[in-house]
This record gives C-alpha cells, structure tokens and sequence, in this order.
C-alpha cells in the first residue's frame, strides 16, 4: 500500500491521500490524558475487566477510605456528599442517551428528574394523602412514568430539530416546576416530608437507609449505576445504538440508510427520561424531601454541563462530569456561591483544550468499530485471495 | 418497464414552490439524468423521491406501488437508495462503519456480504481504507463511500444527487465510468448533474429542468445535440 512507502515523485490521488495521512499521524495529541484511549484499546479484554473491577471496588471503598485532600470534610459530610454525586453521575448517564449518543439538545431534563422525585415522595411520604408503596417499589414506577412523559413530550417535539427542540424541552422543564407550585396536590414549597427508604435495620435496630448516613446510599445507587451502564453498553453496540449514533451524526442521512429516525429518537428521549427518573427517585429518598424548590432551569443547564465536560456520547465521561458537577461545589465550600461561574469557566476551557469533552465520545464508538472490524476480518479470511487486507488495513494510516 | 413514475408532483419549501407539477418515468435498467442550473428544482425532486419530502400534491409511484406518504426509511428497504448531496457521510463513523450502515435496513443480513464484495469490487480504495474514518477522507474518497453506502442496500434504483459536485476532472470521469459500471451489474440509476456533458453522455434518457419544471426530455444523445440545451448547458454553442 503506498501509505507506507517512501515518497512519490508523481503526486497523484493516493500519494496526497498519504501526504495526509502522515500529517494527522504526526500532530500529537492535545489534551490531559494524550493516548488513553488508545491504549485502553490496545489492553486485552482481560487486563480490561482487571482494571474495571479494580476501580469498582475501589468506587464501593470510597464512603470507608474518606481519602485526605479529596474528601469534602469538614465543610460536608464526605458520606451524604458521595451520595449526592452518585446521584448526579446517574443524571449525567441518562441525559447521556439523549443528547450524547441521538445528538437532541434536551434543556429540561430536570423535568424528568422531578417527576421522578414526586413520584417517590407522593407514594411514599406521610405528607401525602394518596396510596402508600414501599420505597423500592417507587423506583421501577419512577422510571415507567418518565418514561411516559418522555414519549407524551418526545412525540409531538421530536419532529422539530436543533434548536426548535431545545427551547420546546426548556418549556417543558418550566412546566413540570410550575404545575408543581400551583397544583395543591404537589404542595409547592412546603413540599414532602419523611421519603420513604429501602427496608432493613442494623444490629442496634436503626434503619440502614438514613437521610443523615449517606454510605448506604451511596452504594445503592453505585450499584444502579453499574447496572445502567450494563445495559447502556449494550444498547450502544445494539442497532439502536448505531441508529442513534447516525441520527447524531447526519439525521437526513440516517433516514435513507433505512434507520427510522423518528422512531428511535423517542426511543433515546424515553430512555433517557427514565433514567432520569430513577436518579430523582434515588434522590429524593437520600434527601428525605421533595419540594418545588430544587427543579429550576439552572439545575438543567448543570446536569448538561455535566455531560459536556465529562465528553458528549461518552458513558464513563458523563459519571466523571456528573460526579465533577456535584462534587466541586461539595469541596470548596468557599467557592461554592460561584460554581456557576466556575462551570462556566471550566467549559470553555475544556471546549478550547479538549473540545470532545475530559473523555471524547470516539472511545464509546469503539465497540462497534470493533464489530465491524471483525466483520472485515471474517470476509478476509473467507476468501483467501483477499487475505492481505487485514495485515493491509492493520498498517494503513488513520488507525484508531 | 417502469419502475419509478412521478405524476403532477408539485413540491413546497412553505409557500415557496419548488417543483411544478412535474411527471417523468424511470424505466428498470436505465440511467436517467436530470440536468438544471442551481436552483432549478433538481435536489429537491432527489429528496421527494427519496422520501426526504413529501410533495404538496401529484403522486408517485414505485414498482407498481403507489409510495407517496411513504416514509424514507421504508423506501429504502422497498429498493431505493440515495447517495444525497453533500455526500452525506456519517464523518465520525469509518468506512467500514459507513458501508455498514448502508445496509441498516436489511433483514436478508446474510448476503449482505456479497454486496460489500461487489462495493469493493467497484472502488478498491474503499477496503484500502475500511478502518479509516469517513470524516478524515478527501472529496472523490467520499463520494465513492456515499455511492458504496448506497449499493449496500442492494437497490433497485439508485439516486445519485452530483456525484461529481467538487471532484477533480480525472475523479468525475473515473465516477461516471463506475456508475455506468453499476447500471450494467443491474441496478437502475437516476442521476442529477450539472456535469451536463458527462451526465447525458452516459444517460440512456435525460430531462432538463428550469425552475422547477421539465422543458426538454429525450435520449441523453438527442440533448446532447440539441443547440439551445448546448448553449445553456454544454458552454458552447
């Protein structure tokens, strides 16, 4: 292939195709991390999963090690503070679905977070007059009524793009923290008291699931997040994560591939509604109260910061930026009145040194290159006389 | 026989009218071109057949079924396929990611194999550079991936909306040739040019279109001999 070979006297289409492919091999990486995913990729599967479980248990350890320098005692509570940014990482997750892998602009995503917490609180709180369930039930009853609110919101919008559906989403978020103030029945600021919580007693005969003791918590939801990226991983590499990743990547396009464009975007709208919430049920069971007050514009424009700075598209970005969003206030309390200031900052210094986000979204796309990589290789080997094109290809410039 | 037929179509941008009351047939195994000037309706007649646009009235038809509200995706699996304007690749996605996608809507996966060997057959460059990504990928390299991406739904029609638009003159007639090539594997082709000279050269049938309607149709070599459509289109005359 004349990729690796030495320069051409005449310049024709391969040897300026060449002439490029040496240049971007030469420009270094820019960014924090330079080549991390790259050689996460080179690992085999096994030192993978080594890795993987290794940071997992040392995820769980957390609550128990209390690390100096990174804990945010004594201002916060390091327990209830790890709560909180699970919580958030679990946010960043599903609205992950939604704006990183379909590419829809969702400004009102804290509308599903907030359903998601009245939900808990109003069937399972004293405060309310209505049936009462236990507190682990709320969670899959959470998720199936986002999840109907995202298809009601998603079907009349989704046929509007970019912008159009960013400023419809925003009016949805608006309306969910107003029906909350004015309907007697959600009970505006007062709010509701006592959230129920997962059963069980320790020894001494006190509930494992405190407000104030944010460990249990905090594993609880660990958990469901592990869970969620299990199944997020999978619809990545399913058909309906390439359909999304097309849609994200030219919507027109995508539609005459065969991909049922519009079909799959409610799908992403629902999905990542329904995570959503599941993390203002988890939420509003740590904090113990749900009142109209937390479910603002400000707090949607944080939990897409959150996604943008952990790297849109990127599942493992979108925890790292949840955790950041929750966890940099937490930590230097001092500071804590300018976060949206320092966000801001932040931002744009990560749009200017790393514009894909800390963790770009190529990484998540990886597995079905991986996929198709094989596919290739199959056809290789099944017919001899094109054998060379794996070494060929193996060579070629523009290699992940 | 016909396997595309337009009938009054008339397609709208709002109040604007794009296309009037246009009908032309598409016989199997043809190359039809349709030339024009910017803005003469041409991409927007590609995308309301495709499936991109649903005409204000008029109707179409494929194979013998009626696919006017059809929507695009189903369209593709019924046999048509477009490599649209702009090439239209997915940047982020590598080649062999791209040819993938091309065959989303298939449900015969297992010979999708043998329309990859056919695309590689057709542009080599293409296995050359299967893990390259689209994005990254010069103009002529694109094009042949759109025009790949496309025969990876094995279609009974093929749009091609300029392939030639911003290629090198050496790359135009190298992608013509292959088109030519594709048409006579089976597969028939409706192609829109400004590449007037080229396009009905290789045309069996051709159209021209100004503003929105028809105004010459015949045998690609009657137009190209035809001395007011050499003036306007050819440069000479």
């Amino acid at each position: 292939m004349s990729t690796t070979e030495g320069p051409t006297l005449i310049p024709d289409d391969a040897a300026a195709q060449a002439m490029m492919d040496r240049e971007a091999k030469m420009k270094p990486r820019k960014g924090w991390f330079p080549g991390l995913g790259e050689k996460w990729n080179t690992l085999s599967r096994q030192k993978q999963w080594l890795i993987l479980i290794v940071v997992v248990v040392i995820a769980y350890l957390l609550p128990i090690l209390n690390p100096p320098l990174i804990t945010t005692e004594p201002g916060n509570n390091w327990q209830i503070a790890l709560a909180q940014m699970s919580v958030y990482a679990l946010v960043a997750v599903g609205l992950n679905v939604v704006v990183g892998y379909a590419g829809l602009l969702d400004l009102g995503y804290v509308a599903f977070f907030a359903v998601g917490s009245y939900t808990a609180a109003m069937f399972t709180s004293p405060d309310s007059p209505y049936v009462h369930i236990p507190y682990l039930w709320t969670l899959p009853l959470a998720m199936a009524i986002t999840m109907f609110f995202g298809v009601m919101l998603g079907v009349p919008t989704l046929r509007l793009r970019g912008d159009y559906l960013a400023i419809v989403t925003l009016g949805f978020g608006e309306i969910v923290r107003i029906l909350a103030t004015i309907i007697p029945a959600m009970k505006g600021q007062v709010g509701f008291q006592n959230v129920g919580h997962p059963p069980g007693t320790d020894s001494g005969g006190q509930p494992i699931f405190l407000n104030s003791n944010g460990t249990p918590w905090y594993w609880l939801t660990l958990t469901i997040i592990i869970l969620v990226l299990l199944a997020a991983g999978n619809l990545e590499r399913s058909r309906v994560g390439r359909a999304w990743i097309a849609i994200r990547e030219d919507e027109d396009a995508a539609e005459i591939m065969g991909v049922p464009t519009f079909k799959y975007k409610v799908w992403a709208f629902a999905i990542g509604a329904s995570v959503g919430g599941l993390s203002g049920a988890l939420f509003a069971g740590q904090v113990g109260f749900v009142n109209n007050q937390k479910f603002d514009i400000a707090t949607s424009i944080l939990f897409l910061a959150a996604v943008v700075m952990g790297g849109t598209g990127n599942k493992v970005g979108a925890i790292l930026g949840g955790s950041l969003v929750a966890y940099i206030p937490l930590r230097f309390t001092a500071i804590a009145e300018f976060k949206y200031l320092i966000f801001g900052a932040a931002l744009v210094l990560i749009m200017i040194f790393r514009p894909g986000g800390i963790l770009p979204a190529r990484q998540s796309l990886l597995a079905y290159g991986r996929i198709a990589y094989n596919k290739v290789k199959a056809l290789a080997m099944k017919k001899p006389g094109t054998g060379q094109l794996t070494t060929s290809t193996g060579k070629g410039a523009g290699d992940e | 026989m016909t396997l595309l037929e337009l009938k009054n179509v008339s397609v709208h941008y709002g109040r604007i009218q794009a296309i009037h009351d246009m009908s032309f047939k598409v016989d199997e195994g043809e190359i039809v071109s349709l030339i024009g000037a910017n803005g003469a309706g041409k991409t927007t007649t590609m995308r309301t057949v495709s499936g991109l646009l649903n005409p204000s009235s008029g109707s179409i038809t494929f194979a013998g079924q009626d696919i006017t509200r059809m929507k695009a995706h189903i369209r593709v699996i019924r046999g048509i396929s477009q490599a649209p304007e702009g090439r239209g690749i997915f940047p982020g996605m590598t080649v062999m990611e791209n040819l993938d996608m091309g065959s989303y809507g298939r449900k015969d996966r297992s010979v999708v194999a043998n329309d990859l060997e056919r695309v590689f057959d057709l542009f080599p460059r293409l296995k050359e550079r299967a893990k390259q990504f689209g994005g990254t990928m010069s103009g002529g390299e694109q094009q042949m991936l759109a025009i790949g991406r496309a025969l990876m739904s094995n279609p009974k029609l093929l749009l091609l909306d300029e392939p030639s638009m911003g290629l090198a003159p050496q790359f135009i007639r190298q992608i013509f040739k292959i088109i030519t090539e594709i048409n006579k594997q089976g597969t028939t082709v409706l192609l829109v040019e400004q590449n007037a000279n080229q396009a009905l050269a290789r045309a069996h049938r051709a159209f021209v279109l100004e503003t929105g309607e028809i105004t010459h149709s015949g045998t690609g070599k009657d137009l190209l001999a035809n001395p007011a459509i050499k003036e306007a289109y050819l440069g000479v005359g």
